[in-house]
């Protein structure tokens, strides 16, 4: 009888991810990923149907655990600049904890499944339903400026994205050696609030 | 409900396309003991993926052989 092992999905998980933020979505084979897992490829297609199927499972499953992480602590009813702080804070401790998920979501985020991935549960609305409250409060206590969304979306979170990627590379403009400290995310962070306050 | 293992049956063929027209998949979308089916058709082994309560390896063989496609069980 088979029996559903635990440990090996999650052997396939992690070197799913490691396969994938190296080679690409279009270098990926079920096949490469059987051999680095030590695995027979019919073991794999035990849990996954091909690797659409696999890597959109992979991806909700990262997804979920990111999105989770973002709002821990976090209340959409927060003054913005404490509630946008938390959020900063739980990004950045995702991105330090897990730097390889996070090249992975940027993988399939360029890929044609990236909307699966994100209708696939009710949880990712949820999430931009907190989201949405949060401006939404921040606006209606002239805690933020009014803009465009998607405006909003880069001044609030483009310099925490942009320095989170200096440090994952390791190195910023011209090579140049980084590693992000606290007191850079609270330089960054103090900037972008003075351009979202009115 | 989660699949049960057992019931989940993986072979290596040479289907290397797959169409709604296609014999094999009206063939398989029309038995009534395949629950569920599917054929990795980006893979070098053309996995075929079967979950069936009461079909065996060899019913299924038999049934991809007479579509005219090789099929061989991956273990």
């Amino acid at each position: 009888m088979r029996v559903r092992d635990i440990d090996k999905e999650k052997l396939v998980v992690i070197n799913a991810i490691e396969l994938i933020v190296q080679d690409g979505f279009q270098g990926f084979s079920m096949n490469k990923l059987a051999k680095a897992c030590n695995i027979s490829v019919a073991t794999l297609y035990i849990y996954y149907k091909d690797k659409d199927d696999l890597i959109k499972k992979i991806g909700a499953e990262i997804a979920i655990e990111f999105f989770t992480s973002t709002i821990e602590n976090f209340s959409p009813d927060m003054p913005f600049e404490k509630g946008l702080w938390i959020q900063w804070q739980n990004r950045a401790a995702f991105t330090f904890k897990y730097p390889k998920k996070v090249a992975f979501f940027e993988v399939i985020k360029q890929s044609p499944h990236a909307e699966d991935i994100l209708n696939s549960t009710t949880k990712f609305s949820d999430f931009r339903i907190i989201m949405k409250q949060f401006i939404e409060n921040s606006l209606h206590n002239k805690e933020l400026v009014p803009m465009q969304f998607e405006v909003f979306w880069s001044i609030a979170y483009g310099p925490l994205y942009t320095l989170l990627n200096f440090h994952n590379e390791g190195k910023s403009m011209g090579g140049k050696p980084f590693k992000l400290t606290q007191d850079m995310m609270k330089e960054a962070f103090e900037a972008a609030i003075k351009a979202l306050k009115p | 409900m989660e699949t049960d293992l057992d019931k989940i049956y993986i072979f290596k063929t040479n289907i290397e396309q797959l169409c709604t027209d296609c014999e094999v998949t009206k063939t398989l979308n029309n038995h009534a003991d395949i629950l569920q089916w599917s054929v990795d058709t980006d893979d070098v082994d053309y996995v075929l993926r079967i979950v069936s309560e009461s079909l065996t390896a060899k019913t299924i063989i038999n049934i991809i052989n007479d579509l005219g496609h090789e099929c061989q069980e991956l273990n």
